[in-house]
């Protein structure tokens, strides 16, 4: 026995031959915080791939030779290392990351630098990739909802659609890694791989970007190689959507018609068919005299009668009070993703694998999102690492929904122009019998069409091939001097086909099939050379150098080619097209080539400036204007490293930046916007028409202008317990590419041109902390709120000081200087009192000039982040929201016009159909005087007299034709709502019952988009748009992560 | 290594992928800067050819609609909308057509640019004329003269462009280089001769009220027109129609094939079904369907009722309920070709010589020019040879029809009216607003703006935001100051 221990030793004893004395190292590891003992520490050998975890006492025992460097690291702990230096026993106490300093922090700011955010003249908040991996939504970007102050993340309800993102009221640029994504697909990102996400908020942090980064940055920082053990990470999430947020409340009382009738004659829709309104009769009335009992008419369904060849009337009941429940299915996200990561002190890599699967709830629809991502990085020689990451994603479904209000969404058909009188599950056969292939089936043929056959044959099929990724070499020259040369590039390819069947409907079209195709190939490059030059000249002071060149190259390419009708239906091949093909093809280059300059001074340990430059040359003006400037400075005070504070004050930083960004992007999709061409026109019979675009585009274009300053405080109280930032911003946009309108008459309706200034101003409020803190509990929280709003400063090309101005909250409109531009105008008349004023016949009248009624942005929006811990278990939520700001509604517009919305459900609905005209409008008439306006509208003499409106009118058409608007504030409805985003209850499994199997695992029940509390009805306002959305979903499901 | 080495070739590889030079991008790939003349033409054309809209059918009352309250139907209309977004490819047109040195674009330009300016002066009164499409033409975007063109008198309108209709007769040229791109007249010059001249007489007849004015001398120039056919010669029968035909191909149908609400929402008017039975007019069954409730077929006259215009919706909705009213014929609906968009048809010429002659403009017999132009429009109409030959011989062969002594004006402006259903844009509107026939009723409490048809329209808000010292003179000068639908025009006072 004695013998075999000795060989074993010698053998052991052999294998560190030439190395140095090995021991035995015992010990427990402790929380700093409370002493109490540490389960599941990981203890690296540094340089080698030995290593140990705690047991559950925290104790460990590990093998070291006598100059070894042991590194100590646990989740939620700041990792620490610690030289063997010879000994055999070691007590160690970690401290928690989250108490480190606020002073210590690093976040990564423009062209990936890392930077100590105490030195920072500007706002930069970053959320870690931890907390986007549990409860999942269908994009990486959708997780940071309610995150960020000053990022407003618009989360539709639709299936594969784009989150739309606002930084700042401004669509900010995407970065993965360093190298921006022009095209930022929210789906091409595997949330797995996120380490982190930076988001630079003002025009100051995205100098270094150029025009790109105008709008500000989102900097993502994906997981590389890092030097350690083999870790093995899987994450597994489930979610199904099963249950309504927000869904529409229909009436279940009157059916199909028009005036109180119906009677199906042959699906057109005329006659007594009643044009497909759902104004028809009563359901559910008890007549005598029928087979049934109840009334009756003849329906689609109606059977013929052999002897008389009509139709027999069937029983009008109402069969289809849940509809929009028995069609649509659960829905289902499920994520799985698995990494793998090894590091050692020349290099490192990472390797991940990700799958995401979507079904939507409508039939038939679904996404599925694949990744594979290879990174990693190597010290070449003692100067020269390099460092790589290539990403491959594929996002492919054979058909998603159609969106927006019209024939071809599958809620057009299903919620709003469908009567209960109508059960769903009988549309299920979709074809009409002995037409198969041919004509759907329908309770109506001229406007609508089947829910099932939209799912099931009108097909939008999508394929998206992603790569991107990037090469970095770094180069040590000397101690001070290193040199960066970094390529990445963008790549997608999509392959989009839609096939649109026999008798499908949209509006003035019946198809007689189309097949049309798609293909995209996109590519971008980016190149960098950086030079960086750091010198620390005494204690005090210190500089740091960055300068560098960069070009950036895009090329995109499409072909569309369309049938126009099908030879064979269902047939869906190009070749098969009843007239000449159509067809367009686009080629879209663009270039910009950039040098630039960063230079960083630290002055006597608390003062930190920055300065940057930054000089573009883009494609996309004309040539002798291409060429711009743009400078930047910040400033960051320490001051709580200077100065003697009341205790209770632990942190305090005074910040200040300012930034001039110029951009030369006319129209992001059109890199030849400078340039006046022909349209193409309609052919005729074949033949071919060009025309005359109608606004003349200035020769002299210059770029853009955002002047911006912020400015900012970081506060610190009770050891840094309680955090508060505040942000002021004010953005000075000027020379802007402005279409100014001018009389038509002139030849051209609008000039491109140069012109305006606007200035955007706001407020960003992050507050954090952890107001309780026990042995085995402790509640953190984050709030953060912000606002924005755009204002017209100066109207440089009119003399009156009023410009026309679109934005996505409403059309053309006047804004005057001085005036918020987001003011909503509506063309219905009012009195300045707000009271709707009728025509002698009894409807809304109208007014000659449209008339301010609100604004449309919102005044605040916020989020919390709120997570409880009590020993093995964590329960994380979040909650945000909006407040103020106008939101129109289609969805409850048509609900009102068509005649499906609960409201409609009176009395007066009971005399129109009886045929009496009983209602009067709430409102007045004019009797006497009128307005006198100016030629902007605005009223410069009243002398209108007013008395209420009398007139009595039947209440149908008085819905058809107004729909009931003033009843319902314009169908503008306030915005605010509270929502519970995420939920996500965790328990983390003890090391004792790992059995070194894993290193950590843990479950957790997940839950988003729990409950919203808002004053918009039947839509959810998330969105923060309704044009007919898919009911808001619950998804709940359970999420699995183990490391090995 | 050394750093020499690694910086070339880090700066080799940023040359790499940056070959291509600045300028090399200064041209769009995907569009034409220039273009031949029969390029635009090809455009111009579907624009001043299309006059289909059932705008002018309810406001004329040969339709009514069910969907909802019409503005055009009930007359709440307010503003209407410039058209100089055409003009200005007749300028490209001319432009492009002087670069390549042919000739008979820029009369066709002319021409087109004057039946643009027409229909705008009879909508709105002044407009912009002689310093319009300065921008285009001098590429001026510094005087503001250019930039904001004042209005000029109808009558200097009108002027001008009877002065630009006869230059544009005189200068086409059959042997002139041909022109392409025609979907009218498939480059044949005399045709276009033929509708300039006949589109003239269009713009005198509509000038009957200025009948004594010595500066544009309309009776002059409609007697040279007609008393010199070789020089000007006129349309001869439906084959020199100012027409658009419709094709099945995407986007060249009829405009309202497939339209649901033509499909569902569209009924005769009582008066227009009124007005055909009362003449026995075979037209109405291809304007028409018969009414459910009858159950009687397609040719019986009893076969048919209109909805009331001027009545409150739910009268018409209810009415229709009870299938008791003619929906629009199903052609209109379901024929993607079904007819032709007429600028100008034969019919309406006779209708015009009628009307001279009457008033004595021209020598000739008003009955004969009458009678011809409903046969024309007869032969226009009968789709799919929907009533024979003998069904309009014994239409024209009615005692009652022949013009009557007192009623000649009303019964040519009536039948002129008849021809126009669902054609030829406003032109019935603007004929029964010049001569008051036939009546519209506005009897019905559905009927805004005071019982009144209106007009006019008043002039489009963008003029106030972007033209407003002119386009408040024009209000100022012609109306007293208010931009009114009901302000009568030079050219009706």
């Amino acid at each position: 026995m004695k013998k075999i221990a000795f060989a074993i030793s010698l053998l052991v004893a052999f294998h560190y031959a030439g190395f140095s004395q090995t021991s035995k190292l015992t010990g427990i590891v402790r929380s700093a915080a409370d002493s109490s003992v540490l389960a599941g520490v990981s203890i690296e050998v540094k340089g080698s791939k030995g290593g140990t975890v705690t047991n559950m006492d925290g104790q460990f025992s590990i093998t070291v030779r006598e100059n070894t460097v042991l590194v100590f690291s646990a989740a939620g702990y700041a990792s620490q290392e610690v030289p063997a230096d010879g000994r055999t026993r070691l007590n160690l106490f970690l401290q928690q990351s989250e108490k480190a300093q606020l002073s210590e922090v690093v976040v990564t700011t423009a062209l990936g630098i890392k930077k100590q955010q105490k030195t920072l003249g500007y706002a930069v908040q970053e959320v870690s990739g931890e907390s986007m991996n549990k409860s999942r939504t269908p994009t990486a970007t959708g997780a940071l909802t309610g995150k960020v102050a000053g990022l407003n993340i618009s989360n539709t309800t639709d299936l594969f659609q784009n989150p739309t993102i606002t930084l700042r009221g401004k669509t900010p640029l995407i970065v993965i890694d360093g190298i921006p994504d022009p095209d930022a697909d929210p789906f091409k990102l595997n949330a797995d791989d996120i380490e982190s996400v930076s988001v630079l908020k003002g025009t100051a942090a995205g100098a270094l970007y150029g025009a790109l980064g105008v709008n500000g940055a989102l900097l993502y920082t994906t997981k590389k190689g890092k030097r350690s053990v083999l870790n093995v990470e899987v994450n597994s999430s489930t979610m199904l959507q099963s249950g309504y947020t927000v869904v529409p409340k229909v009436q279940t009382q009157y059916g199909d018609g028009d005036q109180g009738k119906y009677a199906y004659v042959d699906g057109s829709g005329n006659g007594t068919e009643g044009g497909g309104w759902i104004w028809g009769p009563k359901l559910d009335q008890k007549v005598a005299g029928t087979p049934s009992g109840f009334y009756e008419t003849t329906q689609y369904n109606s059977p013929v009668d052999p002897v008389t060849g009509k139709l027999v009337p069937l029983p009008w009941i109402s069969r289809g009070k849940d509809n929009i429940k028995n069609f649509f299915q659960t829905g289902l996200l499920s994520t799985n993703s698995v990494a793998a990561t090894i590091g050692g002190d020349k290099g490192s890599f990472r390797v991940s694998a990700a799958h995401i699967y979507q079904k939507g709830v409508v039939p038939n629809t679904g996404l599925n999102n694949t990744s594979f991502s290879v990174g990693g990085n190597y010290a070449l020689s003692s100067k020269l690492k390099v460092e790589t990451k290539l990403t491959f994603n594929r996002e492919y479904s054979n058909n998603y929904p159609t969106v927006g209000y019209g024939p071809p969404n599958i809620l057009y058909n299903l919620l709003l122009w469908i009567g209960p009188d109508i059960d769903i599950r009988d549309l299920k056969n979709y074809w009409v019998k002995g037409q198969e292939g041919l004509q759907q089936r329908n309770y109506n043929l001229s406007w609508y069409n089947n829910p099932y056959f939209v799912a099931n044959e009108l097909l939008n099929g999508y394929r998206k091939n992603n790569m991107f990724g990037q090469a970095t070499f770094d180069y040590q020259l000397s101690r001070d001097l290193s040199l960066k040369f970094r390529n990445g590039f963008n790549q997608y390819s999509i392959d989009q086909d839609n096939k649109e069947p026999y008798s499908y409907i949209a509006y003035s079209y019946i198809s007689k099939g189309n097949y049309s195709v798609t293909n995209t190939n996109y590519i971008d490059i980016n190149s960098d050379l950086i030079l960086n030059y750091h010198h620390k000249i005494s204690d005090d002071f210190s500089v740091s150098v960055t300068a560098g060149g960069a070009n950036n190259y895009r090329n995109y390419k499409s072909a569309y080619a369309t049938t126009d009708g099908l030879t064979i239906p269902g047939f869906y091949s190009l070749t098969n097209s009843i007239n000449a093909l159509k067809g367009t093809s686009t080629l879209e280059e663009r270039r910009t080539a950039s040098a630039y300059g960063m230079v960083d001074l630290e002055a006597l340990r608390f003062l930190y400036f920055s300065f940057t430059g930054r000089y573009d040359k883009t494609s996309t003006l004309p040539v002798n204007n291409n060429a711009y400037f743009y400078p930047s400075g910040g400033v960051s005070a320490v001051l709580s490293d200077v100065l003697k504070l009341p205790e209770a004050v632990s942190f305090l930083k005074l910040r200040a930046s300012w930034a001039k960004v110029n951009t030369g992007f006319i129209d992001n999709n059109n890199p030849y916007a400078h340039l006046t061409v022909y349209n193409i026109g309609t052919k005729w019979n074949n033949v071919p028409s060009l025309v005359w675009p109608s606004t003349y585009i200035s020769p002299s274009l210059i770029p853009q202008t955002v002047l911006s300053g912020e400015y900012g405080v970081a506060l610190g109280l009770l050891k840094n317990r309680i955090n508060i930032d505040a942000t002021w911003f004010r953005n000075k946009e000027s020379n802007n590419f402005v279409n100014v309108p001018q009389s038509q008459a002139s030849g051209y309706t609008s000039v491109l041109t140069n012109a305006n200034v606007f200035v955007r101003k706001g407020w960003e409020f992050v507050i954090s902390g952890s107001p309780v803190k026990t042995r085995d509990f402790k509640w953190d929280v984050g709030v953060n709120f912000s606002n924005n709003h755009l204002w017209l400063k100066k109207s440089t090309q009119t003399t009156d000081g009023y410009i026309t101005y679109s934005d996505t909250y409403s059309g053309s409109h006047l804004v005057k200087e001085g005036q918020r531009t987001d003011m909503i105008y509506i063309s219905d008349a009012r009195t300045p009192d707000g009271k709707a004023i009728y025509n002698s016949n009894g409807m809304q009248a109208t007014s000659p000039y449209a008339q301010p009624f609100g604004n449309a942005a919102p005044k605040w929006i916020y989020g919390l982040q709120n997570t409880f811990s009590y020993k093995s278990i964590s329960l994380t939520f979040s909650v945000d929201g909006r407040l103020g700001g106008l939101i129109y509604s289609t969805t409850n517009q048509k609900m009102w016009w068509g005649g499906t919305a609960p409201g409609t459900v009176n009395k007066y609905r009971d005399d129109a159909n009886a045929g009496n005209s009983t209602y009067v409008g709430p409102g007045v008439v004019v009797v006497s005087g009128d307005a006198t306006y100016d030629s902007h509208g605005n009223i410069t003499a009243d002398t209108r007299k007013y008395a209420p409106n009398t007139t009595a009118v039947n209440y149908i058409s008085f819905m058809q034709t107004t729909s009931g608007a003033m009843l319902n504030h314009y169908y503008y409805y306030s915005g605010s709502y509270l929502k519970m985003r995420e939920v996500a209850l965790t328990y983390n499994v003890p090391t004792r019952w790992l059995k070194g199997v894993f290193k950590t695992a843990s479950a957790s029940l997940i839950a988003n988009n729990l409950f919203i509390l808002a004053k918009l009805p039947n839509v959810d306002p998330d969105a923060e748009s309704d044009n007919l959305q898919t009911p808001s979903m619950r998804s709940m499901g359970i999420n699995f992560n183990f490391k090995f | 290594m050394n750093c020499l080495k690694i910086s070339s070739i880090a700066l080799l590889l940023v040359s790499l992928v940056s070959c291509k030079k600045f300028q090399d991008f200064q041209v769009n790939p995907n569009n034409p800067t220039i273009a031949d003349p029969s390029l635009l033409l090809t455009n111009l054309e579907q624009t001043a050819f299309a006059t289909i809209s059932t705008d002018p059918a309810l406001a004329c009352r040969y339709l009514a609609y069910t969907e909802g309250a019409s503005n055009s139907q009930y007359y709440g209309w307010q503003r209407g909308s410039f058209t100089y977004g055409n003009i200005s490819q007749t300028v490209k047109m001319e432009q492009e057509a002087a670069r390549v040195g042919k000739t008979n674009y820029r009369y066709i330009a002319k021409f087109l640019r004057s039946t643009f300016i027409v229909n705008m002066t009879q909508e709105f009164g002044d407009i912009p004329y002689s310093q319009m499409m300065q921008s285009i033409s001098k590429n001026d975007f510094t005087d503001s003269a250019a930039i904001r063109p004042v209005y000029d008198k109808q009558q200097d309108v009108y002027l001008a462009v009877l002065n630009d209709l006869k230059i544009a007769s005189d200068s086409l040229s059959s042997t002139a280089v041909a022109i392409g791109g025609d979907i009218i007249y498939n480059g044949k010059i005399d045709e276009w001769r033929k509708l300039i001249n006949s589109y003239t007489l269009r713009v005198l007849i509509s000038l009957s009220k200025k009948e004594s004015n010595t500066v544009l001398n309309i009776r002059q120039r409609f007697s040279d027109i007609v008393s010199n056919p070789a020089k000007y010669p006129i349309f001869a029968s439906n084959d020199d129609n100012g027409q658009l035909p419709y094709y099945n191909i995407t986007g060249n149908q009829y405009v309202y094939y497939n339209d649901n609400s033509m499909k569902t929402d569209y009924y005769l008017d009582s008066s227009f079904v009124d007005l055909l039975k009362g003449l026995k007019d075979p037209r109405l069954f291809v304007f028409g369907e018969p009414t459910t409730a009858s159950g009687l077929p397609a040719g019986d006259f009893s076969a048919y009722d209109g909805l009331v215009g001027s009545a409150p919706l739910a009268y018409n909705t209810s009415k229709r309920g009870q299938g008791k009213a003619s929906q629009i014929n199903r052609r209109y609906a379901y024929d993607a070709i079904n007819e032709p968009s007429v600028l100008m048809g034969y019919a309406e010429v006779q209708f015009l010589l009628a009307e001279a002659a009457f008033r004595g403009w021209i020598s000739g017999d008003a009955n004969a020019f009458y009678k011809k132009g409903i046969e024309a429009s007869l032969e226009f109409s009968n789709y799919n040879d929907t009533y024979s030959a003998s069904d309009i011989t014994n239409y024209l062969g009615q005692p009652g029809l022949d013009l009557q002594t007192g009623t000649e004006l009303k019964q040519i402006v009536t039948q002129k009216y008849i021809s126009m259903f669902m054609n030829t844009g406003w032109q019935p509107f603007y004929e029964q607003r010049r001569t008051g026939y036939p009546v519209f009723e506005t009897a019905g409490s559905g009927v805004l703006n005071g019982g009144k048809i209106p007009a006019r329209w008043m002039y489009p808000s963008d003029e106030y935001t972007n033209n407003a010292a002119s386009v408040n003179n024009a209000v100022k000068s012609q109306y007293g100051g208010t931009d009114d639908v009901n302000g009568i025009m030079w050219l009706i006072q």
